[in-house]
């Protein structure tokens, strides 16, 4: 058993040390650190057996996994034993929807019915033409002759229901094509068996030295053409997906950014249509054309769609699809050496500098609050507000209190470089966990970091890698319970990863100091701290707990370790009037004595002098 | 007993009285030999103290450096080189703006200036551990207090051993920056060739030793 550990222990070492276990310090300083997340297993386009080509987001909904592809351009479910549900390219149309259609488009139901039953004559003239065909043969016999027409009118019985019971129209126009083939077929059968006939007839005839029989090769006519159709019937057809980027799943249905078809399908939970999104009625798409690429929704259906060159901000659709404002916009900082040479330059020379756009967001996710966690890319001078948190009044109020602004990596490498990777964190997703504990995933670092509400970074996971347990393009995330979910674009796989025991004792003890029990929080903190001794943060809460007790010398201990100022200098505070409470006979019998002193001795010095 | 009040005279009184009265007390400096570069070599040596305590010993509330990197002799060279700089360019500027101060009297007088940031420095650094973060803009303002000081007693100090006008001393003080900035140029322009010499020696002795 010894032995076996030992060699185990061989085996798993250079595993354990190929981890990223780091943290930032107070003073910026990259210091080792426990990670809070581990590899639990993984699920992959193999493992599902579906085609899944370049997925691009990810959504958890109830205990059911939503994945969008825009490569095979489906809808995959998963279930919570991580095995297929569903993989869905073609969506159909809800009732409902299909009435409004009727109601909204002009002259579509006529078209329609009129479509219906010019299908249903062409095939009825086909059978007819047909049947007619079959009777005119001279050779076969009557018995065969009914069995032909039996079985052509079955047939048409058949694709007749077909058609009056499918409520698209492609299907129909195919019903007809293969009514004129089968038909066909049976035709052919028949003049083959009917010249077979006349063909042993004549053979009989001539052994026999009989009167030779006639027979007239048999003339089919032109077949009945396709019925032509409308062009506006594809409205009613079903439903697919072109490079769709974005997915959010709630209650109120299943919402596809489908980027190729430049639209917004709204589907139910059962996979229908009920609603389509195409034009945006403000100015800023007089020019530029809605290219949706993520979608997020609030509890009431309202859509939060980021959408491709648009620099306004996050574009705020109500639940029926009309435009209501822009909202969250990034704001641009100029350095004052721009602005002053903005102040001297014309307005044509201005025209030529460089544009100073806005960065565009990479994702929103919606918190049950109806606030927007948004990612963003990093503005040329400023990576501070990659990270915002938007409330419906569209105002970043995103808590930073930590000890660096969570932005991702805070040590990088800046400017150009080919060796090594440079600048900021390239954050493309956000996922909410529970006591307003957020991860962010950097694309291009592939690392997870995880910050609880008040900006603290907590952790930091993953790695760039082909091993099962590193992703190397990671687009999107989101926790499913208590497990996270990282969604490799390139590998096609989705990796669960799962709280370690630091990991989990932090967040306890984070829900245990949100919900007011500092105590048990404090003793929590206490063991994160012995799984990880340069936690930082950890001292905070166990100082937090100690100055509730009153016990302000050993809080202004713990705030000094965890560097909170704020804390410390109210621990201190109390510290200092306790102390002066406590000695506030002799500090007054100093304040009494000392003038005293100093009277006595001038007036001795001024009796020595007279 | 004489001796403790000559020693008070010297650092205390002195001092004091050429930041209140800088016109008489400059005077008396410069004709009667009130100043002592001792005195001013010893203020010198307490502001790098100052500095490297401040460092260490700030109050946690306001202190943002990192302990971790505290280097005590870049803290006293910093001050030095400072000095050497102001001094050497104030005195090569004014020398040509017929200023009638010497070399030692302008070391002088920066080294007086520094007094009341000493006498402030010390006692407001003590004092900062005791307040809270609400108090310490009593400690801030007694900080930018004793750089203003300072600065007075600086430019006071100027103004009066160069025995210029107001608008004189002002242009002084900028053409001595500028000198001070030219110095700083040729200083490392001279590092970085006598680097690159170097290296050029080196590479000629490694390849003499590679090819013997």
């Amino acid at each position: 058993m010894k032995l076996f550990t030992l060699i185990s222990l061989i085996f798993t070492l250079p595993l354990n040390f190929s981890i990223i276990r780091y943290n930032f310090s107070y003073f910026g300083d990259v210091i080792h650190s426990a990670p809070g997340l581990s590899y639990a297993q993984t699920f992959s386009e193999r493992t599902l057996d579906t085609s899944l080509v370049s997925p691009e987001d990810l959504v958890v909904y109830g205990d059911e996994i939503f994945i969008i592809s825009s490569g095979s351009n489906a809808l995959v479910v998963v279930n919570d034993n991580f095995n297929l549900e569903a993989s869905m390219t073609q969506f159909s149309q809800s009732m409902a929807y299909r009435n409004r259609l009727f109601e909204e488009t002009n002259g579509l139901l006529e078209s329609y019915t009129t479509y219906i039953s010019d299908i249903v004559n062409a095939i009825e003239a086909a059978k007819n033409q047909s049947l007619d065909l079959i009777t005119d043969l001279e050779f076969l016999d009557q018995a065969d002759k009914d069995d032909y027409s039996n079985q052509i009118n079955l047939l048409n019985v058949d694709f007749i229901e077909t058609v009056q019971t499918t409520e698209l129209p492609s299907v129909m126009a195919a019903t007809q094509a293969q009514a004129n083939a089968a038909f066909d077929l049976i035709v052919d059968a028949a003049i083959d068996q009917d010249k077979q006939i006349a063909d042993d007839e004549i053979a009989d005839a001539e052994e026999n030295d009989l009167e030779l029989p006639v027979y007239t090769p048999v003339v089919k006519p032109e077949q009945i053409d396709i019925v032509p159709q409308a062009e506006h019937l594809v409205l009613l057809e079903h439903q697919s997906l072109n490079g769709p980027m974005g997915l959010d799943v709630k209650d109120t249905g299943i919402y596809i950014a489908d980027t190729g078809n430049r639209r917004i399908l709204k589907l139910n939970h059962n996979y229908e249509v009920i609603d389509i999104f195409t034009e945006i009625d403000d100015v800023t798409f007089e020019t530029v054309e809605f290219i949706p690429l993520k979608i997020t929704t609030d509890s009431t259906g309202r859509m939060y769609v980021v959408a491709r060159e648009v620099y306004e901000g996050i574009i705020e659709l109500d639940t029926d699809g009309s435009f209501n404002r822009y909202t969250g916009v990034n704001p641009i900082t100029l350095s004052p050496i721009d602005i002053f040479n903005r102040f001297w330059m014309s307005d044509a020379q201005i025209d030529k500098l460089p544009k100073f756009l806005p960065t565009s967001y990479t994702n929103v996710t919606m918190s049950t609050e109806n606030f927007i966690y948004a990612t963003s890319l990093p503005s040329e001078n400023n990576s501070d507000n990659m990270i915002q948190l938007i409330n419906p009044k569209g105002v970043d109020v995103l808590i930073r209190n930590g000890y660096h602004v969570p932005k991702g990596d805070i040590q990088f490498i800046e400017g150009m470089n080919n060796y090594v990777i440079d600048g900021p964190s390239r954050l493309v997703d956000i996922a909410i966990y529970k006591n307003g504990i957020y991860t962010v995933l950097d694309s291009k670092r592939s690392r997870l970091f995880t910050y609880d509400s008040e900006g603290n970074l907590l952790y930091i996971n993953g790695e760039a890698g082909q091993q099962l347990d590193k992703f190397s393009n990671g687009v999107a995330l989101a926790y499913f319970g208590d497990n996270l979910l990282v969604l490799d674009k390139e590998l096609r796989t989705v990796i669960v990863y799962e709280h370690t025991e630091f990991g989990q004792k932090v967040n306890q003890a984070i829900e245990h100091h949100e919900s007011g029990e500092f105590e048990l929080a404090a003793a929590l903190w206490e063991e994160v701290l012995i799984l990880n001794t340069n936690y930082e943060v950890a001292y905070n809460g166990i100082g937090k707990f100690h100055l509730r007790n009153g016990d302000y010398e050993k809080a202004m201990e713990y705030f000094q370790y965890g560097y909170d100022k704020y804390y410390y200098s109210r621990a201190y505070k109390s510290y200092r009037n306790e102390l002066i409470k406590d000695n506030f006979g002799y500090i007054f019998l100093v304040l009494l004595t000392i003038p005293a002193v100093v009277i006595i001795f001038k007036q001795i010095k001024k009796r020595k002098d007279r | 007993m004489n001796k403790v009040k000559n020693v008070l005279q010297d650092y205390l009184s002195f001092p004091k009285y050429l930041m209140m009265h800088p016109f008489d007390g400059y005077d008396e400096f410069k004709t009667e030999k009130k100043g002592k570069l001792s005195v001013a070599l010893v203020f010198i040596g307490l502001f790098a103290l100052l500095r490297i305590l401040t460092y260490q010993y700030e109050s946690f509330l306001i202190n943002e450096r990192n302990p971790m990197l505290i280097n005590n002799l870049q803290e006293i060279f910093v001050v030095g080189l400072l000095i050497v700089l102001f001094v050497t360019a104030n005195w090569s500027v004014t020398t040509l703006m017929e200023g009638k101060g010497k070399f030692k009297e302008i070391l002088m007088v920066t080294g007086y200036s520094l007094f009341p940031l000493i006498i402030i420095g010390y006692p407001a650094l003590l004092f900062s551990n005791f307040l809270t973060l609400d108090e310490m803009a009593f400690y801030t303002l007694a900080v930018g207090i004793a750089y203003f000081l300072t600065g007075w007693m600086l430019f006071m100090g100027i103004l009066n051993i160069h025995q210029y006008g107001l608008f004189k001393t002002i242009g002084a003080f900028l053409l001595t920056l500028v000198a001070m900035m030219v110095m700083m140029f040729l200083g490392l322009l001279f590092f970085d060739v006598i680097q690159q010499i170097i290296a050029f020696i080196s590479a000629i002795i490694e390849e003499l030793g590679l090819r013997r």
